[in-house]
């Protein structure tokens, strides 16, 4: 099952004295328990069109497909190691937020542990695979991967 | 959501394949079976129309190369047409553009095809 809740705007009323720019930034924050790789990468997308539907950004806007192609990467990682195609156990916890222009994405899964998830180099033209953690460090200004005990936290930063 | 992949043949004999939803790794297989299907009914030119193809990760991607590669080991070839922004990011970012030099239309693929 997943539950997803957007923070409300502080508020939709306008003054003479608002400040569009200052609107565009207000805080979002969205959480949704992941259990399924189909429905958990359609949570993922739906979290991103709510963002930008809150900011206020185009479908063409640049930083924001760059987010949202490093965060379906990771995502798509997690769910698939940590084996949630129907299978019993944890799920994976997921919540994005938006404070002061800077989205930042959260995973955390009981899958196996990742190694070497810094050293992974774009892979030949040619190769059909390998592309998925180079893509995201390439395009996120930050992510980070933590293993603590059983579990694993990812952390993706992208300045929008 | 899944790929639904649409396939129809052009007088000249090329195979113009219409994935829409998203080229993921849950779409990647439905894009491969129809590029095989087309390779084994000995249409090895094909073009893929991107235009409803909303968002491709790499496994997408790598459903395109496998495709290219199937295709040219029939002595054909494969043509992008009408991929969206995110697309084309992805394509540049990976530089698989110069790998797919991609059309803006379906008609500007089939040209001289």
């Amino acid at each position: 099952m997943t539950v997803f809740f957007p923070t409300s705007p502080r508020s939709r009323k306008r003054s003479l004295a608002s400040d569009p720019a200052r609107e565009a930034v207000q805080p979002f924050e969205f959480h949704a328990t992941l259990t399924r790789l189909d429905d958990g990468l359609d949570t993922l997308h739906r979290s991103v069109e709510l963002l930008r539907e809150r900011t206020g950004r185009s479908a063409d806007d640049r930083n924001l497909i760059l987010f949202e192609t490093a965060l379906a990467e990771i995502g798509s990682n997690v769910l698939i190691y940590t084996g949630k195609h129907g299978t019993t156990g944890p799920p994976v916890e997921y919540a994005l937020r938006l404070e002061s222009d800077t989205a930042t994405a959260f995973f955390t899964d009981h899958g196996p542990p990742i190694h070497n998830q810094e050293a992974r180099a774009m892979p030949a033209p040619t190769s059909e695979a390998g592309r998925g953690l180079a893509i995201a460090r390439k395009v996120l200004d930050e992510l980070k991967y933590k293993r603590d005990g059983e579990v694993n936290t990812w952390r993706l930063v992208k300045r929008l | 959501m899944s790929l639904d992949v649409q396939s129809r043949q052009t007088d000249a004999g090329v195979t113009v394949l219409a994935p829409s939803g998203r080229l993921d790794v849950t779409g990647a297989p439905s894009l491969k079976d129809a590029v095989s299907e087309a390779v084994k009914n000995g249409q090895p030119r094909l073009v893929i129309d991107l235009e409803g193809v909303s968002f491709v990760d790499s496994t997408g991607l790598g459903s395109v190369i496998a495709a290219l590669k199937m295709v040219r080991s029939s002595k054909g070839d494969l043509r992008l047409a009408a991929p969206n922004q995110q697309v084309r990011v992805v394509l540049e970012l990976t530089t698989l553009d110069r790998v797919f030099p991609y059309f803006a239309t379906v008609e500007e693929a089939l040209t001289g095809f």
